[in-house]
């Protein structure tokens, strides 16, 4: 019997992969990673990673007299089996392996801030949006049938009727904007936040006068008025590195005291202003306080099934 | 005793990995609170582990595919089912890229098993160029992300389809043999490999044994371009580039090798592509949403530990010349 040092410092990574995985998912981190609707495929790889160890660990020690070193001769893959001397460059490599386990483990998973949305181009995107949001003609509904005013607007969405589905129909989708042009009073959830954040930067004029609710973090830029900031959330599609950031510049008296990535829920009426020469929506700002980070702080796009 | 101890030698030395293993973690989170490091070292991180978390699953499948076609494929079935006529080659591997939902961080493990294997050059990296930019996952995102329009969409699968033709052809035409780094030991010599010889559960056994070395000869690769492609989104800013994309050519340079150094997931790059989309021009994005899959900063690490560094070099300006000179053209028309 022979131990081999590599094959099973192959098992221990294989094996450690796999407990950060499983750790994470159980500790919840994994979402302040990855979107949760992606979570399964990482818990299968966790999966994976231990039936590979377990098979790994069949490596570890081998029997001389079966003259294990035949079968390896007559093949030809080009990959390395593990069974080649231990070298300075071969340390590396394992080195490079284990890096993010140990980062993984030992080091906390950070919210994305206000810098990631400085890097991400700032107020350049986020005044930009409204050109972005190529909508489907036909989905808007006629504004004749809007400006009714024997049509009762309804007060508040009530949401408690929805169980956030992460795929609606366009049927479905569509209600839910039907909702928020009918609604005085526009409370933006984490559900709803990113599709009524297209609808509202497309079509600002029409939105301008109602109320909106709505939490986000702090971002601030030069160039921006001693009361001005912006209420801005990350949207993941997958993980957070495809983070797209969405907000809405706010104006309140008090701004210049409110630090950058503070957590705040505010309340405030919907008015239209330009920056950098497009028109954008601004909320003038009625009640404000600050709130400590939410345990979800991103948003995740409402899929529509289109098949 | 001794009987008894190696009888049972591969229990205890695993009990004992999950134990070290173990120690090691508990060890970690008492630590943890000993040292401050930056906030911005800390986004860098978590960038970092989400894009290695979100590849990994992809990345996996694809050393168990390689895996498959190592142990279960044999030359003669490439053979048979590869045209000798290059240009249908080309077109043959395209098409199977375009309907085989691979990701690209997971394809280049593939692509290699089936070069050796016998798969010419040519019609392999059609594969590779079509499988993780066309498929019904990243159809749907783009379609979503532009505000469930199908211009964009439609016309980055058909322009990436046909794109990917274009560099193929390119390829058969400059390059022959498989191009692999190491210097090629002939399959051909090797027909009594053990693709032929044993059961079943053998067979199977080594071709997961087979994953596993695969996966810890690309798992390094993966990593490295993990770290490069988060240092690069959280140190580099995109208002710089912003900047300097004036204009048709520049903003379509600008977002070609913005898509190039994000190295974001096929899947998941349309929402990035369309936050850009009231800032250039739609050719410019289409540059990114085509050229971002393709080939960008992770796959090109990946594709250096397998390909000579000519090759990838060739390659990677082959694919990026193309697209530039295609949308370029087209530009006015769309």
């Amino acid at each position: 019997m022979k131990f081999n040092f590599q094959q099973a410092a192959r098992a221990l990574i294989l094996f450690a992969f796999s407990a950060m995985l499983f750790k994470m998912h159980y500790t919840g981190d994994l979402t302040k990673y990855i979107n949760p609707k992606y979570e399964s495929l990482s818990q299968s790889a966790s999966i994976l990673f231990l039936i590979l160890f377990f098979i790994q660990l069949t490596r570890i020690w081998t029997v001389k007299e079966q003259g294990h070193h035949c079968h390896h001769a007559d093949h030809a893959c080009t990959h390395d089996h593990g069974d080649s001397t231990f070298s300075i460059k071969k340390l590396l490599s394992y080195g490079i392996l284990i890096f993010p386990l140990i980062t993984g483990f030992l080091l906390p998973p950070k919210v994305l801030d206000a810098s990631i949305v400085d890097k991400k181009g700032g107020m350049a995107i986020l005044s930009n949006q409204k050109q972005s949001a190529q909508k489907n003609e036909g989905t808007n509904s006629d504004p004749a049938e809007q400006a009714d005013p024997s049509e009762p607007l309804e007060h508040s969405i009530d949401q408690s009727n929805l169980d956030f589905p992460e795929e609606v129909s366009q049927d479905e989708y569509d209600k839910l904007i039907q909702k928020l042009e009918q609604s005085t009073n526009i409370e933006m959830n984490d559900y709803v936040f990113s599709p009524y954040y297209e609808e509202i930067s497309f079509d600002v004029n029409r939105y301008k006068g109602r109320n909106i609710t709505l939490t986000g973090f702090v971002y601030k830029e030069e160039g921006f008025e001693q009361n001005q900031l912006v209420l801005s959330r990350f949207l993941i599609t997958h993980c957070v590195a495809d983070a797209s950031i969405i907000g809405f510049l706010s104006e309140f008296s008090e701004a210049a005291s409110v630090e950058e990535d503070t957590w705040i829920e505010a309340t405030g009426v919907l008015d239209v202003t330009t920056y950098g020469g497009n028109e954008l929506p601004i909320i003038k700002i009625t009640h404000w306080k600050k709130i400590s980070e939410p345990a979800k702080p991103y948003l995740y796009p409402v899929n529509i099934k289109i098949l | 005793m001794k009987r008894l101890f190696h009888a049972n030698i591969i229990d205890i030395t695993g009990i004992l990995i999950i134990g070290l293993a173990l120690f090691f973690f508990s060890f970690g989170s008492n630590i943890k609170n000993l040292f401050e490091v930056p906030a911005s070292f800390l986004n860098m991180n978590t960038i970092f582990l989400s894009i290695l978390i979100e590849a990994l699953p992809f990345v996996l499948v694809g050393v168990l595919i390689a895996g498959i076609i190592q142990i279960f494929v044999t030359e003669e079935h490439i053979k048979k089912c590869i045209p000798k006529n290059k240009l249908l080659a080309v077109l043959m591997s395209c098409i199977i890229g375009a309907l085989f939902p691979a990701c690209e961080c997971g394809i280049v493990p593939i692509v290699r098993r089936l070069i050796s294997k016998g798969v010419p050059i040519h019609a392999a990296m059609g594969f590779m160029l079509t499988g993780p930019l066309i498929n019904p996952i990243v159809i749907a995102s783009t379609y979503m992300a532009f505000g469930n329009n199908f211009k964009i969409a439609g016309l980055r699968m058909g322009l990436g389809f046909v794109i990917a033709i274009i560099i193929s052809i390119v390829i058969s035409l400059l390059f022959k043999g498989n191009q692999f780094k190491t210097a090629p030991q002939k399959q051909t010599i090797h027909s009594h490999s053990h693709t032929k010889k044993g059961p079943f559960l053998n067979r199977f056994w080594s071709m997961l044994t087979h994953s596993i070395d695969e996966f810890f000869d690309m798992g390094k690769y993966l990593v490295i371009g993990a770290i490069l492609a988060a240092f690069v989104q959280t140190y580099m800013p995109a208002k710089a580039l912003l900047e300097a994309g004036d204009g048709t050519v520049a903003s379509l340079i600008v977002m070609m090798g913005l898509a190039y150094v994000l190295s974001l997931c096929s899947e998941a790059d349309a929402f990035i592509g369309a936050s850009f989309s009231s800032l250039f021009p739609t050719s410019s994005i289409l540059g990114f949403l085509i050229f971002g899959p393709m080939i960008d900063f992770k796959n090109t690490i990946m594709m250096l530990n397998v390909f000579r560094f000519k090759f990838v070099i060739s390659v990677l300006a082959l694919v990026a010349s193309i697209i530039f000179i295609v949308l370029l053209l087209l530009s006015s028309y769309i």
